[in-house]
This record gives C-alpha cells, structure tokens and sequence, in this order.
C-alpha cells in the first residue's frame, strides 16, 4: 500500500512532470478545478442554508446544478479549444518567429511563393507537420520555439477564458436564469388558480420579491472562478 | 462522412497563409507572457475585463425586469471585486510560499541548518531537473495555484460571501440614493 509520505511525493512530481512545460494546460485545467468547486460550494451554501426553505431548496439546488454545468461545460470547451488551436498554429509552425522560420527554410521545409508541392512532403504550417518532430528540434530549435509556444498557449488560454467567463457564459446564465424565472412566476399564477390537491412542481410560498432577494444575497464563490 | 469533412479542414489549414512575427519586441513578449504570467495575473485579467463585460450584460438582460437587473448589476460587480481581489491574493501568496518551500539545493545556503534545508526543501519534486529553471518556476505556478484553490474553499464562506453581500448592499444603497436624487 503507498504511503501518504510516497503519495505526497507521487503527486508534486506528476506535477512537475505534466505542468512544468505546459503553463498553458494548468491554466486550464485549474481553471476548471476552480469551477467545480465553485460550484459544489454554491450548491453547500444553497443545502446548508436554514434561512432557505426545504421547498426552496428542491427547486434552488437543481437550478444551482444546471447552472454549475453549463458555466463548467463552456469554460472547459472554449478555453481547451482556444487554447488548442494556439498549440497547433505553434506546433506546426503555421505562426512562427523569424528566427525559426530560417532554420527552417534552411532545412527545406518551407514551401516558398511559386514552387510547387511535391506530392507526399510535409511542410511547415500543414496540419500533420509537428515541429517537434524534426531531427534537429532539440538541438537547433526548442530553445526558440518553446517560449514562444508557451506564450501564445498562455495567451490563447487567456483569451478563451476571458470569452467564456465574461462573455459567452453570462449570456447563457441569464437565458437560463430568465427562463427559470418565468417558470417560476407562472407557477405562482397556475397555484392561484388550481385546486389544492395538484401537487406542485415548485414552492408555493416564493413570492417574486422573496426569489430576488434569494437571488441578490445567494452565496458566491467568485475567487474560486477564474 | 466525418474523415472527409475533417480532409475539408486539414485542406483549408493547409491553405491558410502562415504569419511570421517578426519585430522581437512582440516576440519578447510573448515569451514573457509565457514565462511569467500565472494564474494571478489571469484572475486579474479576468476580474478587469469581467467589471467592463458583465454588469452591462445584466443591465442589457431584457429578459427580467428593471428591479432585478438593477439587483443583478449591484450583485455582479459586488462579485467581481471580492473575487478579484481574495482570488489574486491567494493565488499570489500561494505561489510565493511554494516557492520558499521548493528550493534546489544550490538556492539554499551552504551553512543552513539542516532543519531549515528540510522547510526550504518540503516542496521541491523528487524528479526535478536543475538545470530547467523555467519548469520549476511553473511547477512552483501549479502547485501555488492548486493549493490556493484547496484554501479558497475557506476563504470563500469566510472572506468572499461577507465581502460579496456588504458590496451588493452598498451598491444597491448607491443606487438608491442615485434614484432618490
């Protein structure tokens, strides 16, 4: 059985080895970690909270889940999927330094204006060349390519979360939240007027004015948030 | 169906022109960027563009009414902040004590005393390559940032939730002394 002693240390070199040359997959995948326990501590605060009702919170706590995954699903695609397309704009050279872009005009790998494709050969800037593939990658190019690999995934990365996090999932959010409002004011006027037998979807007793002081003061876990 | 589409895409990349970047100014940034921005200096970019982004989008909401886009705009700034503010911090303070913690052994003094090596030492992975500055440096990132996220659970019932209400409270007073004028 692993100690925890051995664990611990199982655990700082898998980060070493997984994030030390890839500061841009650990602002992603923290980034998501943040929003998962974003989420799971506003879904505590809903469910612990004595001031909301038992009511309430069978309708709060799924709304909470709804909205935890729709935030987690567009940060995680946007963000991943940015910060893909910077990697592979990098990787295969289809944005290069100047300096990288000799080494490999001087290897023949660049497709110059007028020459022809030869059938078959990869160049520089296709989808299935991979720089880091090349005989000379690590003597001649990693030490030019790798920061700036680094920096445009960390700036794609940035730019995926920044779209996703203040753009695409407040758009979502306030559909979704909109939409659950209205369902809830039309149960309020359907509880009105059908008998009290019908079993009710949600709490009878959350008035509008009641739903938006739940709204304004529900807890926040915004530094978790990237 | 799937594999041709997918040809379609590796074709038009293909043809897609490549862009050199050339001025060293922009490539010296970008490595930069690279090297040394972390997650705090994301939760910053993040929080500044979040409090330019997000309170105009619930205010443009029309799908609820004036009362509570008015509540959510209090709501969302009060949020941004306390999030900007505990999340940049933590992340920060984090990522400065691992790196006390995660020293080689040329960055420790000869003459410490071994007690003080061990505290210096706690941190530092078993598989590190000396020679590889940048990668302890962004080793010292991750575990910073992993922890502090492991922190902000706390912090975030005892620092951001009373933060976020006070500052929704007072938004909402500074709106109604606005309306009241």
């Amino acid at each position: 059985m692993l100690s925890p002693s051995k664990m611990w240390n199982g655990f700082k070199s898998y980060i070493y080895k997984n994030y030390g040359e890839n500061p841009g997959s650990m602002l992603v995948h923290t980034g998501v970690i943040g929003w998962i326990l974003s989420a799971a501590a506003q879904i505590y605060a809903v469910a612990f909270n004595d001031k909301i009702s038992k009511e309430q919170k069978v309708f709060l706590i799924p709304q909470e889940i709804g909205d935890a995954v729709v935030n987690i699903a567009s940060f995680y695609t946007l963000t991943s999927g940015i910060k893909y397309i910077g990697s592979k704009l990098a990787k295969t050279a289809k944005l290069r330094t100047s300096a990288i872009t000799d080494i490999l005009k001087k290897d023949g790998h660049i497709l110059e204006k007028g020459q022809k494709r030869v059938d078959g050969k990869v160049y520089a800037g296709d989808w299935n060349f991979n720089i880091t593939n090349l005989d000379n990658y690590g003597t001649d190019i990693a030490s030019k390519f790798k920061p700036f690999k680094n920096g445009v995934e960390v700036i794609a990365g940035l730019t995926g979360s920044i779209l996703s996090s203040n753009l695409v999932t407040p758009l979502v959010r306030n559909q979704y939240a909109a939409k659950k409002q209205k369902e809830v004011l039309a149960n309020i006027d359907k509880n009105k007027t059908t008998d009290e037998s019908s079993k009710l979807k949600y709490p009878s007793d959350i008035s509008m004015n009641a739903y938006m002081k739940l709204a304004s003061v529900k807890f926040s876990s915004g530094s978790l948030k990237i | 169906m799937a594999a041709v589409n997918f040809n379609i895409v590796k074709n038009v990349y293909n043809r897609l022109p490549s862009i050199q970047v050339s001025k060293d100014k922009v490539i010296d940034n970008v490595a930069y960027i690279g090297k040394k921005w972390s997650s705090p200096h994301q939760r910053a970019i993040l929080g500044l563009t979040a409090i330019v982004m997000q309170p105009y989008i619930d205010w443009k909401n029309k799908n609820v009414d004036e009362k509570t886009r008015k509540v959510s705009v209090a709501r969302t700034c009060a949020k941004i902040i306390a999030g900007t503010l505990t999340g940049v911090a933590l992340r920060a303070g984090f990522i400065k004590g691992i790196a006390a913690m995660s020293k080689t052994a040329a960055e420790i003094p000869a003459n410490a005393k071994p007690f003080t090596k061990k505290i210096k030492q706690c941190l530092t992975p078993k598989n590190l390559d000396p020679a590889n500055k940048d990668a302890l440096e962004q080793y010292r990132n991750a575990m910073g940032t992993i922890l502090s996220l492991a922190a902000m659970v706390f912090t975030n019932f005892l620092i951001d939730a009373p933060l976020t209400k006070f500052l929704t409270n007072k938004f909402i007073g500074l709106q109604k002394k606005g309306e009241d004028k």
